[in-house]
């Protein structure tokens, strides 16, 4: 499976997965700059923020339960389109998905 | 699981050589014996990185829980360091909003950089100080009174009341001593907060007792008064520590400064200082099944230590880990820890001595120096740092 990461400064990351790892993980499996996760995916950190590509928002579906209140703490600007990305799994619908990089997580 | 192959046991590492040179020792295990039992600490020592950062990602089998510390003894209470899963979230988050970025992007940086000012302002220029006594400790306990919601406390409450408490939680002897003291620490506390609790009752504010009072579901005052407790004891030391270690970096590695000021990277020294000795060096968990680690048997019931110093040191991580090095291309360095508990201060800590202070001391002293480094003196095998930084201020 394949996420595309596009940091702030327009560098594009491709990076292989496999279904059921998270897109923090990948992300940090994989150097690619923009995500810490320093608290390892358990909500405590607001360092893996991220925004879901508009047109994979529907696929990927809505915050998590507590996620917001940790979104509200993020470093940088919060949108619609604003997730953890420690809570985002990947699974066969999110094939290629396309996630953008905030300036800033800490 | 391997028959049962036990981690082999050390019976010559003493507590005082860990307090005084851990680092050399932590080497030796990394390279020989990674997964340790130790004697003399009573726990299964993890040294390598890769180890440490399971333990604490793996919270469903490595619990906080250990009943068997002088902590509930100190603390006077059970506290979230050591609960688990819903319970320790639920008072976690009851405090986390005035920890969090947002908060202190609009609160607290403003607030710390006024201190910052008035607390240099104080240092005589020209002159020889112990700048860890004189700035890294009043300042962090100046902050912490602040967003805890008892800026009535002194900076000399402060101290006095989180070393109390960490002695007491670190008094493994069980000697009557050092919980006769953080009982009177706790009693001081304890007639503070009462007034206090009533101020933020009237005029709430965005301090973590506010916070906690005011929320539409408050946790039990008994826990709320835990979580300021336990704020106190653990976030004094770490920012005072932090702060000392950084500034004895640069000041034995003047190039380094002088690079950091030209391109104001100042957070990645941050990083870098905590990372070379973190002020949290080491952590305890209780093992509630039997699991492997690094090709060893840990039974169930038996604590493991992530040491999280050695984890910032393992050499399958770090190029030249003994060096101050503030230019490291990456640096997950593990001093703020991981999973679930991992520190609640740690935004607070990289936007206020990180983001702040080592900028404003370079710019109020441009030119300070360390004239006798071999006179500053580093203690500590569960929290570490130096214990005197005598500078030049210029």
């Amino acid at each position: 499976m394949k996420i595309t990461f596009i940091a702030a400064d327009g560098t594009v990351t491709p990076v292989e997965v496999t279904a059921g790892e998270s897109i923090m993980r990948a992300a940090v499996q994989n150097d690619v700059d923009g995500v810490i996760g320093e608290c390892g995916g358990s909500m405590m950190c607001a360092t893996c923020h991220c925004y879901v590509d508009d047109a994979w928002t529907d696929a990927v579906g809505p915050q998590e339960d507590g996620e917001s209140d940790l979104l509200d703490c993020a470093a940088s600007e919060v949108r619609a389109s604003s997730r953890l990305s420690c809570q985002i799994k990947m699974r066969p619908e999110l094939d290629g998905v396309v996630i953008h990089l905030p300036e800033s997580q800490l | 699981m391997l028959d049962h192959l036990l981690a082999p046991l050390d019976d010559t590492i003493t507590i005082d050589q860990l307090t005084v040179a851990p680092y050399p020792i932590y080497k030796r295990l990394r390279a020989e014996t990674p997964v340790l039992r130790v004697k003399s600490v009573g726990r299964t020592f993890l040294t390598k990185a890769a180890d440490c950062k399971f333990v604490k990602d793996t919270p469903e089998i490595f619990s906080s829980d250990d009943p068997n510390t002088p902590m509930k003894r100190a603390f006077l209470a059970h506290t979230l360091m050591r609960k688990d899963g819903k319970e320790h979230l639920a008072e976690r988050m009851a405090m986390a909003p005035a920890l969090m970025p947002k908060t202190i992007q609009e609160v607290w940086a403003p607030l710390y950089r006024q201190l910052a000012d008035e607390y240099l302002d104080r240092l005589p220029k020209g002159q020889i100080v112990d700048l860890h006594r004189d700035l890294s400790g009043p300042i962090a306990a100046r902050i912490l009174a602040h967003i805890l919601g008892i800026p009535e406390a002194s900076d000399q409450q402060m101290i006095f009341w989180s070393q109390a408490l960490i002695d007491g939680a670190g008094n493994f002897g069980w000697r009557p001593e050092p919980f006769e003291i953080s009982d009177r620490a706790n009693a001081e506390m304890d007639a503070l907060l009462e007034k206090a609790i009533a101020r933020v009752r009237v005029a709430p504010d965005r301090s973590a007792l506010s916070v906690m009072v005011n929320a539409e579901n408050p946790i039990p005052t008994s826990q709320i008064i835990a979580n300021i407790k336990i704020a106190i004891g653990g976030g004094i030391n770490e920012p005072r520590d932090a702060l000392s270690t950084i500034v004895y970096g640069f000041l034995t590695e003047p190039e380094q400064l002088a690079e950091v000021r030209r391109a104001g990277k100042w957070g990645q020294a941050f990083e870098e200082g905590i990372r070379w000795v973190a002020p949290i060096q080491a952590s305890s968990r209780l093992v509630t099944e039997d699991v492997e680690i690094g090709g060893f048997y840990i039974p169930k019931g038996d604590t493991v230590m992530t040491i999280q110093a050695s984890a910032n040191h393992d050499e399958d991580l770090f190029d030249h880990p003994e060096r101050f090095d503030a230019f490291r291309a990456k640096n997950l360095h593990q001093s703020f820890g991981s999973g679930p508990h991992h520190c609640g201060g740690a935004h607070i800590a990289r936007r206020t001595v990180g983001a702040i202070m080592l900028e404003a001391l370079s710019e109020r002293f441009p030119d300070m120096t360390l004239p006798e480094p071999e006179t500053v003196l580093w203690r500590g095998f569960g929290f570490r740092g130096p214990i005197n930084l005598p500078v030049k201020l210029g």
